[in-house]
């Protein structure tokens, strides 16, 4: 897979989705009155999948078109993939492009198109698929081995945990918490959403001292790193 | 034949929050600090690093992060009548070892303490007289004053960046805070951490009750923070597990955090772990420390020299090392006579455990150290005592530190320990029990004290630490009124079951109570009652400084550290500004 070209790249930047901003760290500060009932996985994943297919009536176009149906994207590493991602960070995510808490010029009409329980089905749904990988590029082992020395253990000399810490070993996520996977997800994407950090075009407070204190150097072995690790399994 | 080393200016004895921060500000007015420390060097990368972190047989269970008691621990009892064994595993408080020591494994919980505290016995007896004191009860004052205090107070806390919503603004009472508390000179520095649905809550309880809730102060930082000094701390994950552990995410303050890359980086400081001192060294007068003797991990038995000696080892390694080293006279609870161990104090907790419905879902893992909601309405001297027939009080905190699966379940009384119908109770209660937390004054009492074991010794042959220490009947009379009312919170919050457990008697190691050991080396006006003076200095050897919460007279409701970091700072101030332009008694 060849490396796309990097000014293609940053033409990209703010179309694609991405990473933390934990809902766990949300907790309750007022009481709530009953929870609302739930529907049922598979019916909100067929909802899902409709609309990934077809859009909806009020302006999102179809996820597919950059996302894929199965949701590995297109491999460049423009658009990230989504499939087997944490639900509730990918619905987070939505919302967030909705409010333009996470700026993309791109993914807020859209996001602003569906609404909440279309939000959660398009969640649903490429929560629910494990897609086929695209043969990921090589990376030296020296740069490798940086990589995976930030991603398991972090760098003291900049302050910066490692990102397994929250990200899970080897970058499997905590789906629950809303934390995403960065295990197999594309390191041109990894990478400029940590540039999205630094920049506050994505915000959130646990990304804020690694997004600064990294290295560019680090960046990038840090992504090269998790684009070769596996992807979690579909539970 | 121990080896000599060539003499330098500073030594300092344990490297956590007062050896740090003392070193610091000592090696950059130019001194020359070597800092002794026990333990192992650790830092937060890689050693505090998840998954490792995260393992609760290793650190709850097995105490991790303590001392090592194969090799020295404290031998325990519950009165002077009694033999003293030796504790052979830490459960009602854990003893740090390590470099940043407690200041790595604390829960972040960070309180101030009163003004009447710091003039305890001159209050207490204005206040109510003094025949509501029962008579084998030695409350006394500080020596120093919160006014004097306050903006040492404050340093730290912008040191650590602590996160809280100030209640007291010189004065002037502000919304949102503990209106409570002693006025503070400006805001804290970072914003209070979220509210646990537990906490909401009881806050919603108590307020109806009549009481004022407000959140913890915390040192879990709440957003990226830079300190004073250049560190820049990330936001707490409120992943739920702090105290016991090291922070992975640079969000709980400790050495490591906040000031020991700055002191590392200076040339006019070493470090040297796994340093096991021996005893400070005193010329022939005795009334001179010439510098201290300590054994290496090779067990090479070293002399260092040095023109001043600060002890800052936990309050209770702080009180052995005096008594090892003949500083100052022992205290003799027969006689009421000598000083060191004296006011032995400890902490007056209680819980209460609160079991709600099944529909009400607290998710309380999602937890940092200090997080809480909590009413200040009855501590220490918040109320009026008059009529109550004793003296102080307890915080009572809603929230969790944790609910890790291997510590944390709750079951209620009548529950089978084991078994079917234990899991049953497990699984039906783990999501829907707060466990109120009541942190109690501790009273000095004249039968409570430190002092050397005459039969156990540690493996460098030296004898243990022996703990005096039964609750004051005053002190367990005041749990029972506060748990009572903590209870009253507790069925307002819609609990199904509440256990109302106050304290009891006898004090026993066997289950973890509280770290919070206080007193044995105290601070005071008065060299007949006190240890040190006002600056802790040894009144017997004006070159030896100890800093610890073994300065508190007695101990308060609140948690100790943020107050020992005001101490440390004001002894900061005197040794810079006056002991080292003029070497002798600051008083």
């Amino acid at each position: 897979m060849m490396k796309i070209h990097s000014t293609v790249r940053t033409t990209f930047v703010l179309v694609v989705a991405g990473i933390v901003v934990p809902s766990y760290l949300a907790a309750q500060t007022s009481i709530p009155t009953k929870p609302t009932p739930n529907k049922s996985i598979s019916n909100k994943s067929q909802v899902g999948a409709q609309i990934v297919a077809q859009g909806t009536t009020r302006g999102a176009v179809a996820c597919a078109r950059c996302h894929g149906f199965d949701g590995a994207s297109d491999g460049s590493g423009a658009f990230p993939r989504l499939d087997g991602q944490s639900a509730q960070y990918l619905a987070e995510q939505l919302r967030h492009f909705a409010s333009g808490h996470r700026q993309n010029a791109l993914m807020q009409p859209i996001a602003r198109g569906l609404k909440d329980d279309e939000i959660e089905a398009v969640a649903q749904y490429y929560a629910s698929l494990h897609a086929v990988s695209f043969p990921s590029h090589p990376v030296p082992t020296q740069l490798r081995d940086l990589g995976k020395q930030v991603a398991e253990v972090g760098d003291l000399s900049v302050r910066v945990q490692a990102c397994e810490s929250c990200h899970g070993p080897n970058g499997e996520g905590e789906p629950i918490a809303g934390v995403p996977y960065l295990g197999g997800q594309y390191s041109h994407y990894i990478e400029v959403q940590i540039q999205m950090f630094r920049q506050g075009y994505r915000k959130s407070q646990q990304m804020v001292v690694p997004a600064h204190n990294l290295s560019q150097q680090d960046i990038i072995a840090v992504a090269d790193y998790f684009e070769q690790a596996s992807r979690p399994a579909v539970k | 034949m121990p080896q000599r080393l060539k003499e330098v200016d500073v030594v300092v004895i344990g490297v956590g929050f007062a050896g740090s921060i003392l070193a610091k500000e000592l090696a950059a007015s130019g001194l020359k600090v070597v800092g002794l420390e026990r333990g192992h060097g650790r830092h937060s990368v890689p050693d505090f690093q998840a998954p490792a972190i995260h393992d609760e047989l290793k650190y709850s269970i097995r105490k991790g992060m303590m001392q090592d008691v194969t090799r020295e621990a404290m031998t325990f009892r519950n009165h002077h009548r009694e033999v003293a064994l030796p504790m052979r595993q830490w459960e009602a408080f854990l003893p740090g070892t390590g470099l940043g020591g407690c200041g790595v494994h604390w829960n972040g919980q960070a309180w101030r303490y009163h003004e009447e505290e710091f003039i305890y016995k001159t209050h207490i007896e204005q206040r109510y007289g003094k025949k509501i004191l029962d008579p084998d009860l030695r409350i006394q004052d500080w020596g120093v004053t919160y006014q004097e205090l306050e903006p040492y107070y404050d340093r730290f806390e912008y040191l650590l960046g602590v996160c809280g919503k100030a209640g007291n603004l010189n004065g002037k009472i502000e919304p949102g805070g503990n209106p409570l508390e002693a006025p503070r000179s400006r805001e804290y520095p970072n914003p209070p951490m979220k509210e646990q649905y537990s906490g909401a809550l009881f806050r919603k309880a108590a307020l109806e009750l009549g009481y004022h809730p407000f959140l913890q102060p915390s040192a879990n930082m709440t957003r990226p923070y830079t300190n004073p000094e250049g560190m820049t701390l990330n936001p707490c994950a409120y992943c739920g597990f702090c105290e016991r552990y090291g922070c992975e995410h640079f969000a709980k303050a400790s050495p490591q955090t906040v000031i020991l890359p700055v002191l590392m980086k200076n040339p006019n400081f070493e470090l040297r772990t796994e340093s096991q001192v021996l005893r400070i060294n005193l010329d022939s007068t005795g009334k001179k420390a010439t510098g201290v003797s300590y054994m290496d991990a090779q067990g090479r038995e070293f002399e260092q020299p040095a023109g001043l000696v600060l002890l800052t080892a936990f309050a209770l390694n702080d009180v052995r090392m005096l008594l090892l080293s003949g500083i100052g006279k022992p205290y003799n609870p027969k006689t009421e006579t000598g000083v060191v161990g004296r006011n032995y104090a400890y902490q007056t907790q209680s819980y209460v455990p609160t079991f709600l419905g099944e529909d009400v879902h607290l998710n309380s893992y999602m937890a940092g150290g200090a997080s809480g909601t909590v009413i200040d309405d009855f501590s220490v001297d918040n109320f009026d005592h008059s009529s109550l027939g004793f003296i102080g009080g307890c915080y009572v905190l809603c929230g969790s530190t944790n609910a890790r699966p291997v510590e944390f379940h709750p079951t209620p009384p009548g529950t089978p320990r084991w078994g079917r119908k234990w899991k049953d109770a497990v699984r039906r209660h783990y999501n829907h029990t707060a466990i109120f937390n009541l942190s109690g004054t501790s009273t000095a009492m004249r039968g409570n004290y430190l002092d050397l074991d005459p039969t156990y010794r540690d493996a460098w042959g030296l004898p243990l630490l022996r703990i005096t220490f039964d609750f004051p009947d005053n002190d367990l009379r005041m749990s029972r009124f506060v748990t009572h009312k903590a209870s009253e919170i507790a069925r307002r919050m819609g609990a199904k079951t509440v256990v109302d457990s106050p304290r009891t008697g006898p004090f026993t190691t066997t289950s973890y109570q509280s770290t919070h050991n206080t007193g044995g080396a105290v601070m005071g006006a008065d060299p007949s009652t006190s240890v040190v003076n006002r600056y802790c200095q040894s009144w017997d050897v004006p070159n030896v400084f100890v800093v610890g919460a073994c300065n508190y007279p007695q101990n308060s409701s609140y948690n100790p550290t943020v107050t020992l970091g005001a101490l440390i700072y004001w002894t900061a101030d005197a040794l810079k500004t006056r002991y080292l332009k003029r070497p002798g008694p600051l008083v």
